[in-house]
């Protein structure tokens, strides 16, 4: 047999006692109003800490693995390299020499270059941190979702409790997920297993935030099929297309607490672009629904009707392959938003659209 | 390690007449024409006795009706849980399940509700309103939950109606001669070797021995041996039949020749056995557990495991014997007119609060181990099953406690008037700190009696103290706060959900 820990009982008065996990308000309700001894209260993100460091740390792991697959030695890599390095070796020669110039011109000159110079690299420098905090935040968010997996999965309470911990941390300063913040706080106190716990955050705090994910995702798409059945030239609908999806991802990712600067967002495009192309396969059977609506039912009113039914269609798509890349946990409950959900929505747009335009008729 | 409960296994208990079944029949079409205008869940809270159904009973109602914490439970996180009261109780000759009186005492006394004596029952309805669009325009957003409280003693009799006199007498004195019960059996065992099963049917030798066999009895349950399989449940707990001749009769050993004379005293028990079942047991049975639609199971498997392996193994016993008695299994809308079938059932191992939660996912494998055939058997008849460490009502808190070197997950309670623990007797107003012990990763280890000390005094695997129920402050606006728990919701959420949705 293997050797068990023997049970004990000790007096409050005489244990050193660390008090775990108190929920906020309910607990302190209902603590006996005579209590002595060293209690206190520990912060509770140090409970439970290995657990949830060996689940980042795994999801780290499967990151990297990922990402050394890809990698290998590449020409391309080379001498896009170099050809940085030379160009910024240019700049930084042709800056040099206009200083210099100004100096050997005037003295103030030569002052007032070399203050601005200063202030371009002041302003480079911080873009440059934004932006590194900017991806920072969403590898966050990427390895917080593999965390949520992973506790799920072996419904771990002590990991689930770390995750939710830092799911309220970075929603810490939207003031319109306050109330599911305190949700959270109340369960974490709670007894309840690991998978029930992430479970719970995500009703109670990321419904809200996926309701309004999906209204910008259908918005987009009702701007975009409009904008394309009316639109005089090719050319206006296309960059419009473009720019509309564009926003729709930045928006996004920005209703779930991403924050993306310049590269944040490539790198969040190249996910979603990642994300289209491997549903892209599951979902043939919505893109025969697009084609049907698009190309025969709406064509058939009118050519260009159709054409803003798929546009729209897209651009949901996309929306919803944000709203996949983007959400801090699993869709667990619910398999998330379908392109199905969107159809209705767009079909009765261009409906009404029709039936105004013969009105004009 | 009891043998004889094996005898049936497998086969289908017969526990009803085919008058039973006419009337369960009839019951069954009542209740069918009256759920259609506001449809009714029979919620069978089935435990032995002390495994906590009064306490449980009382915590769902209070949650439900003051709205208490129940993040798991669908209806009242989504918000759709319009309110529940207690309404008046379908059948008028029993009586009302004292609800506002256990809730005084739990709240106000800080004290558990003494055994239940006789048989209660409540009607509970729950406004809500239905996620669904057809269900919330087209239903009556009402639902009805029966339950009915009873002395846990009672339900060991129903394993009786499947077995004759004679072979519960042979069962009976079987487990007497046992180990685990030879200390304790052994007057009676004494007294009925006095007796002579030919003899003539004396009345004060009959009363001696039922006397004798109920204190045999009534030792086995004491605490420290915790022992669970103890039929006739009424010898226990009498309720209103005290003294009656139907209580008067005791195991016997069986004539050698097979055959006793009309006026011997084998004779008369056997009539009074046969009696006890008629007018005892079988219209317990066909009131209350026969229309069943839904099932939780209360086990307080820490009490077995504090008086040690022999208890524990007991506990299998009764447990495998009484839960053969229901029938699981899924069931069409149509066939659910006549016939009942139970299909879904909790186990519930309570009083989980006993313990620190690392240890509730081994307290759930303890349980499993315990009621595999029962759930086996469920599932094959297609009934959904699961299996939750649960507290309904929470009396202790959470800390870490650092002791002699080892960072223990320990619970803060404050143990009941007289509890002794660790040679110290508390007063039931100290708070105190407890570390209950590890609970096996195997549960094996646990019914494997030759791997543990038999004795309880010298086992200090496990001490599970019992502790006071919590302190419940009120708000400034004088209400009291909903009674805490640990996993109440997500078994509510099991038995309910369904019919909430």
């Amino acid at each position: 047999m293997t050797t068990r820990r023997k049970p004990t009982a000790i007096r409050l008065d005489t244990a050193d006692i660390v008090l775990e996990a108190a929920p906020a308000e309910p607990e302190k309700a209902r603590r006996p109003g005579k209590q002595h001894g060293k209690t206190k209260t520990s912060d509770r993100v140090e409970i439970g800490g290995d657990a949830i460091d060996a689940a980042l740390a795994e999801a780290q792991t499967r990151v990297e693995a990922r990402e050394v697959r890809r990698r290998g030695f590449r020409w391309g890599r080379l001498f896009l390299a170099a050809l940085a390095g030379l160009i910024s070796l240019s700049f930084g020669l042709a800056v040099e020499r206009l200083i210099r110039e100004l100096f050997a011109r005037n003295d103030i000159l030569g002052q007032i270059g070399l203050g601005l110079l200063a202030l371009a690299a002041i302003g480079l420098l911080a873009m440059a941190l934004r932006e590194a905090i900017a991806l920072l935040r969403l590898r966050r968010i990427d390895r917080l979702k593999a965390a949520a997996e992973k506790a799920l999965e072996d419904d771990d309470s002590r990991a689930a409790r770390r995750v939710l911990g830092n799911l309220a941390e970075l929603y810490s300063d939207r003031p319109d997920t306050a109330r599911g913040r305190a949700a959270l706080d109340a369960h974490r106190g709670e007894i309840i297993d690991g998978g029930d716990l992430i479970r719970l955050a995500e009703r109670d705090l990321l419904s809200p935030l996926d309701k309004r994910a999906r209204t910008q995702a259908l918005e987009a798409a009702k701007r975009v099929a409009v904008v394309t059945a009316v639109s005089p030239r090719a050319v206006v609908d296309i960059a419009f297309v473009l720019y509309a999806n564009l926003k729709l991802i930045r928006q996004v990712s920005l209703i779930y607490g991403g924050r993306p600067g310049l590269f944040g967002f490539f790198k969040l495009l190249g996910h979603v672009v990642g994300h289209l192309a491997v549903t892209g396969g599951v979902s043939a059977g919505d893109s025969i629904l697009q084609q049907l609506v698009g190309h025969g039912l709406a064509a058939r009113l009118s050519a260009r009707l159709g054409e803003g039914v798929v546009n729209g269609l897209m651009t949901a798509r996309v929306g919803v392959s944000a709203i996949h890349v983007c959400r801090p946990l699993p869709f667990i409950e619910t398999g998330g938003p379908a392109i199905r959900d969107f159809l209705g929505e767009l079909t009765r747009l261009t409906g009404g659209a029709t039936e105004k335009g013969d009105e004009a008729e | 390690m009891p043998t004889w409960w094996r005898e049936h296994r497998g086969t289908e208990l017969k526990l009803t007449t085919w008058t039973d079944d006419a009337r369960i029949a009839a019951d069954n079409l009542a209740d069918f024409a009256t759920g259609l205008f506001t449809p009714t869940v029979r919620l069978g809270v089935t435990g032995l006795s002390r495994s906590g159904k009064t306490v449980f009973i009382t915590a769902l109602v209070h949650n439900l009706i003051h709205g208490g914490r129940l993040p798991l439970f669908a209806p009242w996180s989504e918000g759709r849980l319009a309110r529940a009261y207690l309404a008046h109780q379908p059948d008028d000759n029993v009586p009302r399940f004292d609800y506002e009186r256990h809730v005084a005492t739990l709240v106000e006394d800080r004290e558990w509700p003494h055994s239940t004596r006789q048989v209660s029952e409540l009607r509970l309805t729950v406004e809500y309103e239905s996620a669904g669009y057809f269900s919330r325009t087209l239903g009556r957003g009402r639902l009805n939950v029966d339950i009915v409280d009873y002395p846990g003693e009672w339900l060991l009799d129903l394993p009786l109606l499947g077995k004759t006199y004679d072979q519960w007498s042979s069962q009976a004195i079987g487990l007497a001669r046992e180990s685990a019960r030879k200390s304790l059996s052994g007057p009676w065992l004494e007294a009925l070797a006095g007796a002579s099963a030919q003899g003539p049917a004396d009345e004060v030798l009959a009363a001696n021995l039922a006397e004798s066999f109920t204190a045999y009895l009534e030792a086995c349950r004491d605490d420290r041996h915790a022992l669970s399989a103890l039929p006739p449940g009424r010898f226990l707990m009498p309720g209103d039949l005290a003294g009656s001749p139907a209580l008067t009769f005791a195991p016997l050993v069986r004539p050698a020749s097979g055959q006793a004379p009309k006026e011997s005293l084998w004779a008369l028990m056997e009539r009074r056995y046969e009696a006890y079942k008629t007018h005892v047991v079988r219209p317990f049975f066909r009131e209350h557990f026969a229309r069943l639609d839904r099932q939780i199971v209360l086990v307080d498997a820490l009490a077995a495991l504090n008086a040690g392996p022999l208890a524990v193994a007991d506990l299998e016993a009764a447990l495998a014997d009484i839960l053969a008695c229901f029938k699981p299994g899924s069931g069409s809308w149509l066939s659910g007119i006549l016939t009942r079938r139970i299909d879904r059932i909790l186990f519930a191992a309570t009083k989980a609060d006993h313990l620190h939660h690392e240890g509730h996912a081994r307290l759930q494998a303890v349980l499993a181990r315990l009621v595999d055939r029962a759930v086996e058997r469920a599932k094959f008849s297609g009934a959904a099953v699961d299996i939750v460490a649960m507290a309904a009502i929470r009396a202790t808190r959470e800390a870490r406690l650092k002791h002699e070197g080892e960072d223990l997950g320990a619970i803060l309670g404050t143990p009941l008037p007289g509890e002794r623990v660790g040679g110290e007797t508390y007063d039931g107003e100290t708070e105190i700190a407890v570390f209950p012990g590890d609970l096996p990763a195997d549960p094996e280890e646990l019914f494997d009696a030759g791997r543990r000390p038999a004795e309880p005094e010298t086992d200090e695997t496990w001490r599970f103290v019992r502790f006071r129920p919590p302190k419940l402050e009120k708000t400034v606006e004088g209400f009291t706060l909903s009674l805490p728990h640990i996993r109440l919701d997500k078994g509510l959420q099991f038995l309910l959900g369904d019919r909430l949705a």
